[in-house]
């Protein structure tokens, strides 16, 4: 391979790898910038799972089917299958399950959101299951919800095709 | 072509030596021996090998300096702001390429440069991470681990880099394993990728280590899919067949003096796989198992079939003890398919286990013979011991596994330790008596 050859090969190499670790986070970046504000209720996990390496795990929620009215009609589900998951703004500023649908339902009112979601042994997955904290903040952010999970709320983004990204945690009035 | 991309070292080591004494005996002329000398670059030899001890702790020190940076953003990565965390990011993966590609093309630091393109490509891998993280990207663990090895496989194309391509192949092994657990049937198509992915590659630039490793990832990937569906005599089947696969695409290697640098690894490698499914079902409990199920792997018979096929191309042009090698290795790995399928037409398993268990065995005596016999015929020492601590194993696992008196294992033992020992004093007697044999007939040829 002459060296012009080597060297538009090389090139190209590092471009698709810089277009790869674009390409990574682009969805959720997309989703950030023009999402709707989202807050949604943490439920319990597992105490001894909440930390897996550098990412505390949560669950929410509509995480369960069960947790939506219309959850009967789904009966049958099996893994990988997509719904949409219906919320709606509470009074306490959290956002409720309302129904699960296959469809994405079109003129939402601004109350309501739709959350694309994915089932996954039994539960349903949304993409913002996983929440990434320093290493100096690790144990602290790990007590903290073991001791107030009934206060931990997540901030989310929902673009307009239920899509959703994880903002940020807040547990009481501390953010994290 | 330069020698590095012909012939490998070893090679043109002996032919340094060997051409000293034809010159000696007059079979090549002073002027003809310069020629193969420059042509092979031998007076280069020396400096080669300082240049592999030096590619060496370069590539150390690249995984060094790629762990070291990596550590050092993670360590100050909470007081970052998100936009330096990114350039942060980016700039050390096109910095570390860039420097690398500069120096691979300099004359005296390529195998510097080749380090740090390589060190380049773990960056890449640990940025996937770190970008993840900062957008609290949520998907499956191996999720990463398919765009790490999708960027280092450009990469090793790029640069026509072995190691870069072992990296693409380990990345995506990973990626393999933890998609085939939740999707099945559609990961089936994963070892046809490799094959296009890599093979040509490592064919290209010559690399054994690439060439026998995608290979075997192949092989594996089959056999894990294999495992997976449910169903151990499909292992079984898969093993086998992918062993006769790998030994006879070596023997082929070796007999049409295509790439003859690929045939002993594959080789090795094929016995490898065979001795493993031998051992694994040599034991009769495994056969009184009820997870038998359904023969479905589609590359179980390919694998066959590709061996039929390299057999039959290589015979016409095999050396005298190749044929009978590779009819020992066929006979050996379909006793084991023809037990796997056997076992599937037993209505009750237990029934045969008998008759699967014998036949295992007997394929894993062949196997361990097989194996004595290259460290005899090709004198390789690896192998002779190979060969007889595998059929120590097999012995004693037999003894161990069925109930027998305490006086009998210990005879075994004791049988098994002497029959080593004098075999082995035997196998050096007659390697000493072949170096002698060569040494006078070659003081003949000086006379």
């Amino acid at each position: 391979m002459s060296k012009r050859a080597s060297l538009v090969a090389f090139i190209v190499a590092v471009a698709i790898q810089t277009l790869i670790l674009v390409a990574v986070p682009a969805r959720k970046v997309f989703t950030r910038a023009t999402g709707k504000t989202v807050i949604l209720k943490v439920q319990p996990v597992d105490p001894y799972s909440i930390l897996s390496g550098y990412y505390a795990t949560l669950g929410f929620d509509i995480s369960r089917v069960e947790a939506f009215p219309n959850a009967g009609m789904f009966q049958g589900f099996s893994d990988g299958d997509w719904f949409y998951a219906i919320v709606e703004k509470g009074e306490d500023g959290t956002w409720k399950p309302i129904s699960l649908e296959r469809e994405l339902p079109d003129n939402l009112p601004d109350n309501r959101a739709a959350l694309l979601g994915r089932i996954n042994h039994g539960a349903i997955r949304y993409g913002i299951e996983e929440f990434y904290i320093p290493e100096a903040q690790r144990d602290r952010i790990a007590d903290d919800l073991r001791r107030n999970v009934d206060k931990a709320r997540v901030e989310v983004k929902v673009d307009r095709s239920g899509h959703a990204a994880l903002e940020r945690l807040i547990i009481e009035d501390r953010i994290y | 072509m330069t020698p590095d991309q012909n012939m490998s070292s070893k090679f043109r080591a002996a032919l340094r030596n060997e051409l000293a004494i034809w010159i000696q005996k007059g079979i090549v002329t002073e002027e003809a021996a310069k020629q193969l000398s420059s042509a092979y670059e031998l007076d280069n030899l020396r400096h080669e090998s300082t240049r592999l001890l030096s590619a060496v702790i370069f590539t150390i020190g690249g995984l060094l300096l790629g762990g070291g940076l990596i550590s050092f953003v993670a360590a100050n990565w909470e007081v970052i702001p998100t936009p330096i965390k990114l350039t942060l990011l980016f700039a050390t993966l096109l910095g570390i390429h860039t420097i690398g590609f500069w120096l691979w093309h300099s004359k005296n630091w390529g195998r510097l440069g080749h380090a740090l393109i390589f060190c380049g490509c773990l960056v890449f891998g640990a940025n996937i991470g770190l970008v993840a993280q900062i957008f609290h990207v949520s998907s499956s663990w191996y999720g990463g681990f398919v765009a790490w090895a999708l960027g280092s496989l450009v990469m090793a194309w790029a640069i026509r880099s072995w190691i870069i391509g072992v990296l693409a192949l380990g990345t995506s092994f990973i990626w393999f394993l933890g998609f085939q657990s939740d999707h099945d049937q559609s990961a089936s198509v994963y070892p046809l990728i490799l094959a296009i992915a890599l093979l040509p590659l490592a064919w290209i630039i010559r690399s054994r280590v690439l060439y026998a490793g995608t290979l075997l990832g192949i092989v594996i990937s089959a056999c894990v899919l294999a495992g997976y569906q449910g169903s151990g005599r499909q292992l079984l089947f898969t093993m086998a067949a992918g062993g006769m696969f790998m030994w006879t695409l070596g023997e082929l290697h070796r007999a049409s003096a295509w790439r003859v640098e690929f045939a002993n690894i594959n080789r090795g490698l094929g016995l490898g796989l065979l001795a493993l499914a031998a051992y694994v079902w040599s034991f009769h409990y495994l056969w009184d198992a009820s997870v038998f199920g359904p023969m479905r792997s589609l590359w179980a018979f390919l694998f066959l079939s590709l061996a039929i096929a390299f057999s039959l191309l290589m015979w016409t042009r095999a050396r005298p003890t190749q044929p009978l090698l590779t009819a020992g290795v066929l006979l050996a790995g379909g006793i084991l398919c023809a037990t796997s399928l056997l076992s599937g037409a037993t209505a009750n398993i237990s029934d045969g286990e008998f008759l699967f268990t014998f036949t295992t065995n007997l394929a894993a005596l062949i196997v361990a013979a097989i194996v004595i016999a290259v460290g005899l015929i090709d004198e390789r020492r690896l192998a002779f011991w190979l060969g007889s601590l595998y059929l120590v194993l097999l012995i004693l696992s037999r003894f161990l596994e069925y109930e027998t008196s305490l006086l009998v294992k210990s005879a075994a033992f004791l049988v098994c330790g002497v029959t080593v020992i004098i075999a082995g004093i035997s196998y050096e007697k007659y390697l000493r008596r072949n170096a002698a044999g060569i040494e006078a007939s070659k003081g003949v040829g000086h006379e």
